[in-house]
């Protein structure tokens, strides 16, 4: 009974990692299509270099080869409870700011926002699968976020995007990792389409 | 030699004069007579200077310089007459001068010492404002006062044409006194102290681009800043996407210099300021319009209960979000005040106001008001007079004979105040549409009846009606849903 009972997992997470990485793919090209909006509509320099924002996750690892899954999801995890803070703060000071004015960039951001939630809530499925759960949400509150100028906060806002769409990229990849049978092997067939 | 005397209060002078070097000196003695009224005031002293009283006419004085062992050395005496005294005010001095960063506005405050004087004389101050590393003269005024015999404080602002941060400011002050009746030489005071407000770029970390996140209006000269920190460079500074040249304030601030500057987009211009490829700093600038005086302002109620009123905005303001243009609706006689809601994307305007108990008559004020300026318009209204009912509802018809009918309608409003007038449209297949209008008091949220007489029997009909105010008519409500009906047969 174990045995059927194991592979119904093993077939339920590798459905859900495609399914994740079919949403990480749609994500990350809205992210992108909304950075061009956003370089746009805030008059920025699209090859503006902005320095590593406070706060944000960043996607880059080191010896990404060596993570378990757990290490995986629970990375994730954390960056997309992040990204959700973040974006849901962007969209409060774009309101601020921009009123009804630019209603193209608040539907960009607002639907970037709903898919960044809906993938966290994606990896809180499997993570369930993994009989640990995903950590809970309550924690220390974040630090207040330091008053930054009109201008500081549109470069903040270039960087969170960038670095989310970088993120879209590096959980299509452990995503994929997580659908082979055993995750540490690379030579395992992969369910997961590309992006 | 070179006796000079100089007043400052035109009661006492204090005389000075030199003694040729040769030999050392000892004490001296001063004697003087005032108008030759004997006898003569002596005293000894060791300094070169006295202060002695301003005669009416002529002093005399002789002065006897002693050698040190304390006999007579030289003596000489001077004539001293009113017209070769001179009259210096005394140095003013700054009480205050205080900085506001968000108006880049300078206050002074210094005392006009009018006690000085027994009586009032016309004062010219000559003020001088200083900006950057090198002091330079940026603007010099004269203001002018009437000295009182009393102490009185002035203050004066100054604005500058750039961000104070930007760089160090200084002040200093100067006055003249007009005494006509004076008959010496008249001068203007020593410059005050200086006093300065520092510039971020003199603080040890001080950095930013300045003004932060400021709105002007579309045409004006703008003057932005970078400050740095010791070491850095600025390689270039953009206004959205053109460079700027630089204008050099300090080894650590440079500025650039916007003419004539259009709106802005929705975001905001920004200016940026580039330390180095991967090291920057900015701000955003909004550019937009005052406020349009609203044009077309209307109010009327549709139920007693809530009065809407409607303008046109006029010429958008190009500003958004925090910094849109903000309504409110002020009622003079009640004193009442009421913010309104407005989408700055839609061009009609619209804010609602309730109907107050016991008032008939409305003094509006619609104030209309944004970072960049405010306006008004005004609107005085008898409600009564801007009836503007909703369309009847709940229209039904019913006959008890083949050539009359009965119509009812219900009407949303509180009408007990006014006359209603009704229109009735009966309109017959293609025929002719005829009109019937009939005017009743009006009710509290009511139904209303009337009857309609000589219509043909076993004959289908449309009716339809809409209400207005009778007695001063000002809308017609919009037509009810249509309602059929066919007379009963003959």
């Amino acid at each position: 009974m174990a045995a059927a009972d194991n592979t119904s997992a093993a077939l339920r997470r590798r459905d859900l990692c495609s399914r994740g990485i079919r949403l990480a793919g749609k994500m990350r090209s809205d992210v992108v299509d909304l950075l061009d909006t956003y370089v746009e509509r805030q008059g920025l320099d699209a090859s503006a270099s902005v320095a590593a924002v406070e706060g944000v996750p960043v996607a880059a690892v080191e010896r990404w080869d060596e993570q378990t899954g757990t290490q995986r999801l629970l990375e994730n995890l954390a960056a997309y409870r992040a990204f959700r803070a973040l974006l849901a703060q962007m969209l409060e000071e774009q309101q601020e700011q921009l009123g009804e004015a630019d209603t193209t960039l608040g539907q960009a951001l607002a639907a970037v926002l709903l898919q960044v939630s809906a993938f966290t809530y994606h990896l809180e499925e499997l993570l369930r699968l993994e009989s640990r759960g995903p950590p809970s949400e309550e924690g220390p509150e974040p630090p207040p976020a330091p008053h930054l100028s009109l201008f500081e906060r549109k470069l903040r806002g270039l960087g969170v995007l960038r670095e989310l769409a970088q993120w879209a990229v590096r959980s299509t990849r452990d995503l994929r990792q997580l659908a082979k049978p055993n995750p540490g092997s690379s030579s395992a067939a992969s369910l997961a389409e590309s992006p | 030699q070179n006796l000079k005397c100089v007043t400052h209060n035109l009661r006492k002078m204090i005389c000075t004069w030199d003694v040729s070097s040769k030999g050392r000196h000892g004490q001296t003695d001063v004697c003087y007579t005032t108008n030759d009224l004997p006898p003569p005031v002596c005293f000894k002293t060791k300094e070169k200077r006295v202060e002695i009283p301003v005669p009416e006419s002529s002093s005399t004085m002789t002065i006897t310089t002693n050698s040190n062992s304390g006999t007579a050395f030289v003596t000489k005496e001077f004539e001293i007459h009113k017209k070769d005294i001179s009259f210096v005010p005394l140095t003013p001095r700054i009480l205050s001068l205080t900085p506001d960063f968000s108006t880049s506005t300078l206050n002074l405050k210094w005392s006009d010492n009018g006690s000085v004087f027994l009586y009032g004389l016309d004062a010219f101050w000559q003020i001088q404002i200083l900006r950057k590393e090198a002091m330079e003269k940026v603007t010099q005024v004269t203001y002018y006062s009437k000295l009182t015999h009393e102490d009185v404080i002035h203050s004066w602002n100054w604005t500058s044409d750039m961000p104070l941060e930007c760089t160090s400011h200084y002040v200093k002050i100067r006055c003249y006194i007009n005494v006509t009746q004076f008959v010496g030489p008249k001068d203007w005071s020593d410059w005050s102290p200086i006093e300065e407000i520092p510039g971020k770029d003199t603080e040890p970390n001080g950095s930013g681009v300045f003004p932060q996140d400021t709105v002007v209006a579309v045409g004006s000269d703008v003057t932005i800043c970078c400050v740095h920190e010791k070491g850095q460079q600025i390689k270039r500074m953009t206004y959205g996407p053109e460079i700027y040249p630089m204008i050099r304030l300090s080894s650590r601030s440079s500025a650039i210099r916007v003419l004539n500057a259009s709106a802005s987009d929705a975001s905001g211009t920004n200016v940026v300021c580039r330390l180095s490829e991967d090291d920057m700093d900015g701000t955003v600038l909004f550019v937009g319009y005052a406020p349009d005086t609203p044009q077309n302002l209307s109010c009327e109620t549709s139920n007693f209960l809530k009065i809407k009123c409607t303008w046109k905005p006029g010429r958008p303001s190009g500003l958004y979000g925090k910094r849109r243009t903000k309504y409110s609706l002020f009622e003079r006689i009640s004193g009442k005040n009421v913010s309104c809601e407005v989408n700055e994307m839609n061009r009609e305007r619209v804010c609602g106001f309730p109907v107050l108990a016991d008032q008939k008559t409305y003094d509006f004020v619609l104030g209309v008001s944004n970072p960049i300026g405010q306006t008004e318009s005004l609107l005085l209204v008898d409600l009564t007079q801007r009836v503007h009912p909703k369309a009847p509802e709940k229209l039904t018809v019913s006959g008890n004979s083949s050539t009359s009918v009965r119509l009812h309608w219900f009407i949303n409003g509180s009408f007990a105040e006014i006359r209603l007038l009704c229109q009735i449209e009966v309109s017959c297949g293609h025929s002719e549409r005829r009109l019937h209008n009939i005017s009743m008091s009006g009710g509290e949220f009511s139904t209303y009846t009337a009857q309609l007489n000589a219509l043909h029997a076993y004959t289908k009909y449309q009716f339809r009606v809409r209400c207005s105010a009778a007695d001063h008519f000002w809308r017609w409500s919009d037509w009810s849903r249509i309602e059929e009906h066919t007379t009963l047969e003959a």
